[in-house]
């Protein structure tokens, strides 16, 4: 459930379609400092970067006006590719959203959560719905390449036409209603304005006197933005079939979306061995919030902790994708990297890609070195490429066992699941329903052991080395995502 | 196309026409009522050309009338959308011309008309090619395909195509 070739058909898709989107309403004057043309890029660029997000957070991160802000979004609410949430706010309430953001940034805004006063009125929250976005970005593929074919080859086609006066449109299907005895055109029913065939629109755009010769040119017009269409959209397509066949990564519900990120939140924190709900500063409301996990969701979950705890480090994303169990496919294909080069223009600081996306190499390992060097403080580790490479692949393969052997462990933790529900249903005091403790505590438990496992795993290799490359996950993400995400909102 | 079905309907006779013409009138009522008639399900009623079974009557209570189930066998003609028809051009203008065939409309969109016929107005409005050969005016017989159906519950409107190969005018009463 890897969400970056989702992101990156996200930022594709909105520079094909959404780049000269304004949602100036139509009184203003669009000139000047009033065109915000380039915003829903900016917005939708900012969203892959957000799970859920409550607005008003964004318009501050992105130097927006929460108008302009709540208007580009609604204008993507209608085009499909984002799901909102409003809600009647409490302090409470608010307080559950921080936790989880909180969580998703593991916990590094712990210290910001009290700060936020919250006046009780109606909060909206906004999230990318991946799985719609794909679909809607393939509808306009289709629909687009079915026009243009359908006209250029000009067959069974149904001719529309429209009332210049009234804008109102009619199809050939309705010519019996249209003809008038008087002349030869057809009459809009409604203004009896002189209809015009729809497809006369791109003859008229060139001049053209609408007869023989404007027909050949037209066509030859349509076949040129045929083939434009498909060389330019090449990018969107195929990032479209590579996606085809990922599972869609799916933030659920507002509600249920907090709920796991604040679990995920004491997993990560550590403080999973806690059971009392309101000692840790994360968990709260946590107790009141029903959790339905089961097994399965709770395993894709603690990876995508551990996912987003290294946003620029492929290897993850490829331990993560491997948990349906085939990891020695997935590493192969990641490892050679099937993903093609990133043009300049996309590539931004923050971005998660991998090396050969970014066509070049230097870079990152300069990076490397100089986080090794600061966190080992020894000198001599700073290393060349080669180094590198051979000490990423450590990691990757202490990863992979330590990932084997988690996953054992968590179908034992099922099995012994009934033993701990009895065990640990008397240390929560809430009063839920039994069979909901029973799950809570299962997954402490399970996490509990996770955290242990991360730690030892890579070890494993070669203990002082691979300490440093968990480290610099850290260090990307930190100076990665969090400053540089803010610089490129500010420009 | 045309389909030969058994359709049903409840037919209302007056009690003056009850006695030994019964069916007679019946039938002749039936005729009169449908033949002609178009509905969206099953085309337009071309001819009756057979009674199945007449079931019994049952009086209207307070007006006397008597309605008789009555199951026919009928001719129906439903265009469809892909099918080839030939058809009588009845009016021709710059957006295109219509065509009938039968008791079908149709209307052919001048995109829809070959690129190297053009427009000529005048008493008689006209597509004509460039070397004047072919030239499709009224009471024209044209051949066309048929791309679309408007099938309401009363009325069925097609559009048609004849720029494909083998269609267009078939026969031209003018130069005959
Ligand atoms: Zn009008």
């Amino acid at each position: 459930m890897s969400v970056e070739p989702f992101n990156r058909l996200v930022k594709l898709a909105a520079r094909a379609f959404y780049d000269d989107i304004t949602t100036k309403g139509d009184n203003q004057p669009k000139t000047g400092r009033s065109d915000n043309r380039g915003i829903a890029v900016v917005v939708l660029d900012a969203l892959t970067r957000r799970q859920w997000v409550r607005e008003e957070d964004l318009a501050k991160d992105l130097k927006l006006h929460s108008k302009q802000l709540r208007r580009t979004l609604r204008f993507f609410e209608e085009e499909k590719l984002i799901t909102r949430d409003h809600r009647k706010e409490t302090a409470k309430g608010a307080k559950i959203y921080s936790a989880a953001v909180a969580a998703t940034a593991e916990g590094q805004r712990n210290a910001k959560e009290g700060e936020e006063k919250i006046k009780l009125h109606t909060h909206s929250y906004c999230c990318l719905d991946y799985a719609q976005i794909y679909d809607v970005v393939r509808y306009r593929l289709h629909r687009l390449r079915k026009k243009l074919k359908d006209e250029l080859e000009n067959k069974n086609t149904v001719q529309e036409y429209i009332c210049p006066n009234c804008g109102r449109r009619y199809n050939a299907l309705d010519a019996l209603r249209l003809v008038s005895p008087d002349d030869e055109y057809f009459h809009c029913e409604n203004c009896n304005g002189e209809l015009v065939a729809e497809s006369d629109k791109l003859a008229a755009q060139e001049g053209g006197d609408g007869d023989d010769n404007a027909r050949r040119r037209r066509r030859e017009k349509l076949k040129d933005m045929l083939q434009k269409m498909e060389v330019q959209l090449k990018p969107l397509m195929d990032q479209l079939n590579r996606v085809k066949d990922l599972a869609v990564p799916e933030f659920g519900s507002l509600q249920a979306w907090e709920a796991r990120a604040s679990v995920a939140g004491r997993a990560v924190n550590g403080d999973s061995s806690s059971n009392d709900p309101s000692k840790s500063s994360q968990g709260l409301g946590y107790g009141r919030t029903p959790m339905t996990f089961i097994g399965e969701t709770k395993v894709k979950f603690v990876l995508l902790i551990y996912d987003s705890a290294s946003t620029s480090d492929c290897t993850v994303e490829v331990a993560f994708s491997g948990i349906e169990g085939k990891e020695e496919d997935v590493k192969s294909q990641t490892g050679s990297s099937g993903l093609k080069v990133l043009p300049p223009w996309m590539i931004k600081q923050g971005m998660n890609l991998t090396k050969e996306q970014r066509g070049e190499v230097k870079q990152e390992s300069k990076m490397d070195g100089i986080s090794a060097a600061e966190f080992s403080h020894e000198k001599k580790s700073t290393s060349d490429d080669v180094d590198n490479k051979s000490l990423q692949d450590e990691y990757v393969k202490a990863y992979y066992a330590a990932l084997l052997k988690k996953q054992q462990e968590l179908e034992e933790a099922a099995k012994n699941q009934e033993l701990l529900q009895v065990s640990n249903s008397n240390a929560v005091p809430e009063s839920v329903s039994n069979r909901q403790v029973g799950m809570k505590s299962k997954r402490e438990e399970d996490e509990g052991e996770d955290d242990v496992e991360w730690e030892e795993a890579p070890t494993g290799g070669n203990s002082g080395e691979s300490y440093k490359v968990n480290d610099l996950n850290v260090e990307a993400e930190a100076s990665g995502e969090e400053e540089d995400d803010i610089d490129w909102e500010e420009g | 196309m045309f389909f030969h079905i058994v359709l049903e309907r409840n037919m209302q006779l007056h009690p003056r026409y009850f006695g030994r013409n019964l069916r007679e009138n019946l039938v002749s009522k039936l005729m009169k009522d449908v033949e002609g008639t178009c509905s969206g399900r099953h085309g337009f009623v071309v001819a009756i050309t057979g009674i199945e079974n007449i079931g019994k009557g049952l009086i209207r209570d307070g007006t006397g009338f008597v309605t008789f189930p009555v199951k026919y066998q009928c001719v129906v003609f439903r265009p469809f959308k892909g099918e080839i028809l030939e058809a009588v051009v009845t009016m021709v203008n710059k957006m295109g011309f219509f065509a009938e065939a039968g008791p079908v409309q149709i209307f052919v969109s001048n995109h829809l008309i070959p690129d190297d016929m053009e427009f000529q107005s005048g008493d008689m409005p006209n597509y004509t090619t460039s070397d004047g050969s072919v030239k499709i005016q009224k009471d024209c017989e044209v051949r066309l395909k048929i791309i679309g159906t408007r099938v309401d519950a009363t009325e069925i409107f097609c559009i048609g195509t004849i720029k494909d190969d083998f269609l267009g005018v078939i026969n031209d009463p003018a130069t005959a």
